[in-house]
């Protein structure tokens, strides 16, 4: 006996199967009476349904819908294995039961399926209940038209994603479609995701999307037989035609999202590779690195260029006659700032000092530059702005110690410059006025030298400090005066003081270009996060038991290096500690780059963690 | 006279009256109501939807009603949409059968109610969220096609997002 097809069969197949359970039911010549015109009947007017129309079929029937049938094809063995213990006679009034409902419409189904649940007992119904979840499953991923699965897949988790794509062939090709991907990357590429909390970084993203197959090499090391191999076999196939020699390869959204999974993995799990640059002969000052080279500047009174990937010293720079303290450095030009009060510029691919810039009293400690112009802060306490071009030199007064770090952000032309006084100031740049002093108890300021600052903006939200810290600073300020970072001798900015106990009136006049926020280091031990806009610290950052030299973010993280022998590593967003590095000296300089930072200590020995 | 109504007929000929603001979650009755009566609704209107069976539209319109007063986000902001969680009310108004929630995501796409497909896809989502791939054919009901090599190398292709 068959019993497959027990619902709307397929014209055609239908009758044949039907007949041979007619025939099983007419064995006996008896019972036919009301059974066989029943079905003669509804047979025939079944065949009155078109084959094509899908909206007659249900999920479980549909011919192009397969698998169904492995299911059910096991299920029926079952039944038939129970149905053949019975006798004949059971048999086949079985049997008629199932013709009877095979053949009836589906109003008629309705109807007898209702009679037989009302004449169940609860255990059947619970029976009924269980078997039925497990039958009506449905692959919605195959089945849905393809935008609406991709709109599914698009709300998954990466990890979900890949095991989707192990599923079938048919989930793979839309686990792995590149618009799910696409939308994957859009979701956690340089912004941390508000769903997952993942983040991932930006490496260079349209470079790596679209490379020329000679730069894939060094990269993707991975794919390069596959690529090599391509290439030879376009050789062989077509050896005349044209090829174009740097034609663009388009990268999969997937490899391109795993690829900087992988890498911010390592970062989470602290899996990286030390490369160590030696030769500095006194404590390393300052250093800043790209994808090709590593520049440090040391006591020693030199600057060295190291090409990173080998470790070895390309050039040393000579010219100043005291210790370098600061450098900075673009594709053609690095600019640096020394012990011996001086400004230098160089052109570092001929080793040659191009310009010297004198005016500054004292140290030069802090050097910055955007487009043609170069900010300097000073151990004379001032911050000196120089305009290479019209060959101007303005002289920013306001702070009362040493200028630590001078920071120009481009964007709103403003500078931003850290102090010994225990104060950030932010200027603007066009009129040379003081903006803004950032400290002082009463917005939970330093209480120790600031020795860096990085102005940034951040869109999604940053974890701030809970009401406590708050009301407890509120309570310091209250219970005393006396303000560390006061600037009132200064002659530029009184005006923009911020006014005492009147923390609302203290709002900037709103510019949408400045940074939204300042991370800031100290030798306090602490790094602090301030709202530009409200002048306040709205983080501390506690965790180095001795000051910290300085500090370097991105997007994700802060590289903090201290006095205490520690490389910290920091959750920007939420200002939780996840690493820290010990070395066998203090550590007075660090960058940071989307997969590894470096660091300078004070034995002249400059250590580059690589996460990739 | 009360004021007119919409009457919705599903595939098998059932007759659903509702308000016209319940009938307008759809954009597709919406845009049919508009454009047919350009003076406003002046008596009952009858739109057929015969893609959609008596018990689906049911729930449908059960959704749409319950709706009525509600301002989703935007259309345009994606990702307002995108991250924001099903909403109580609507997970348990989804919590059916498969058949029942693939008829309705359909229905949704087919009568274009946005909010109602966005629920039903994360509804899905969740069910396909954190689970092995062995796990996923035995919750849709599955062949694996894949030949043991071929199975073998996909796994090894999709390893790296394990275990972060």
């Amino acid at each position: 006996m068959n019993l497959q097809e027990s619902c709307i069969p397929q014209e055609g197949s239908s009758s044949s199967k039907f007949d041979s359970l007619l025939t099983t039911a007419s064995n006996t010549e008896s019972d036919v009476s009301v059974v066989t015109p029943f079905l003669v009947k509804h047979i025939s007017d079944q065949s009155l349904i078109p084959k094509d129309n899908f909206h007659k079929y249900c999920y479980r029937h549909n011919p192009d819908i397969t698998c169904n049938k492995r299911t059910d094809e096991d299920k029926m063995k079952k039944i038939q294995t129970a149905l053949d213990k019975l006798p004949s006679r059971d048999q086949e009034a079985i049997a008629h039961v199932w013709s009877i409902f095979s053949a009836a419409p589906s109003a008629h189904r309705q109807i007898i399926l209702n009679g037989i649940l009302t004449q169940c007992c609860f255990p059947q119904l619970s029976y009924v209940a269980q078997e039925v979840s497990s039958l009506i499953r449905i692959d919605f991923i195959s089945t849905l038209p393809v935008e609406i699965s991709l709109k599914i897949l698009c709300y998954l988790d990466c990890n979900s994603l890949c095991n989707a794509a192990q599923v079938s062939r048919k989930w793979k090709s839309l686990a792995d479609d590149d618009r799910v991907w696409h939308h994957m990357c859009e979701q956690h590429i340089d912004r941390k995701c508000p769903n997952c909390g993942w983040g991932l970084p930006l490496m260079h993203m349209k470079r790596a999307r679209e490379m020329t197959e000679e730069d894939i090499k060094p990269i993707l090391k991975r794919r390069i037989e596959e690529i090599t191999n391509a290439k030879r076999m376009k050789l062989s196939s077509s050896q005349e035609s044209p090829q174009p020699q740097k034609q663009l390869k388009k990268r999969p959204w997937k490899s391109v999202y795993s690829e900087r999974f992988k890498l911010e993995k390592n970062w989470r799990k602290g899996i990286y590779t030390v490369k160590k640059f030696l030769g500095h002969t006194d404590g390393v000052t300052c250093l800043q690195f790209n994808r090709k080279y590593l520049m440090t500047g040391s006591y020693d009174t030199t600057i060295k260029i190291w090409k990173i990937e080998t470790g070895e010293c390309l050039k040393t720079l000579t010219g100043h006659t005291k210790g370098v303290r600061s450098l900075v450095f673009d594709s053609q030009k690095l600019i640096t700032g020394g012990l011996d009060s001086t400004i230098k510029v160089w052109n570092y691919h001929t080793g040659q000092c191009i310009a010297t810039y004198k005016g500054h009293e004292d140290a030069v400690v802090s050097v910055d530059f955007s487009n043609k112009s170069i900010v300097s802060g000073s151990a004379d306490h001032t911050v000196k702005v120089w305009h290479v071009d019209s060959r101007t030199c303005y002289t920013l007064r306001g702070h009362t110690d040493w200028v630590n770090c001078v920071k120009i952000h481009p964007q709103s032309n403003t500078i931003f410059s850290a102090s010994d006084d225990t104060t950030i100031r932010m200027w603007d740049l066009q009129n040379n006025q003081c903006l803004r002093v950032f400290g002082g108890m009463d917005k939970n300021g330093h209480i120790g030298q600031v020795q860096s600052v990085i102005p940034f903006t951040y869109k999604e939200e940053l974890i701030e400090d809970g009401s406590e810290s708050e009301s407890e600073s509120n309570h310091l300020h209250n219970s005393s005066h006396n303000r560390t970072g006061g600037g009132s001798i200064s002659g530029v900015a009184t005006g923009n003081e911020p006014a005492e106990n009147l923390d609302e009136v203290d709002e900037l006049p709103w510019n949408p270009n400045y940074p939204t926020h300042l991370l800031t280091s100290s030798l306090d031990n602490t790094i602090k996060l301030w709202d530009v806009k409200t002048g306040k610290c709205i983080r501390t950052q506690f965790g180095h038991i001795e000051g910290v030299w300085s500090i370097a973010a991105d997007t994700f993280r802060i590289i903090s290096g201290a006095h205490d022998r520690l490389i910290k590593v920091w959750d920007l967003q939420n200002g939780r500690c996840l690493h820290t590095f010990g070395n066998n000296a203090s550590v007075s300089c660090v960058g940071l780059s989307d997969s590894r930072f470096a660091a300078g200590l004070e034995s002249g020995a400059v250590k580059m963690y690589c996460f990739d | 006279m009360s004021a007119p109504k919409v009457i919705v007929i599903s595939s098998d000929d059932e007759k659903f009256p509702v308000d016209p603001k319940v009938a307008e979650k759809s954009l597709l009755m919406k845009n049919m109501i508009n454009d047919l009566n350009p003076d406003g609704l002046q008596e009952d209107f009858e739109i057929p939807t015969p893609n959609v069976r008596a018990n689906v539209l049911a729930k449908v319109l059960e959704w749409c009603e319950h709706h009525k007063n509600t301002i989703f986000p935007d259309d345009d902001d994606d990702d307002a949409r995108k991250s924001a969680p099903v909403e109580e009310w609507d997970k348990n108004f989804l919590k059916v059968d498969q058949e029942m929630l693939y008829e309705i995501m359909l229905a949704a796409n087919y009568l274009n109610i946005r909010p109602l497909l966005d629920a039903g896809c994360k509804m899905v989502a969740e069910m396909i969220k954190g689970k092995s791939p062995e796990e996923l054919r035995r919750i849709f009901n599955i062949v694996n096609d894949f030949s043991p090599e071929e199975e073998a190398a996909i796994r090894r292709e999709n390893e790296w997002a394990e275990d972060r």
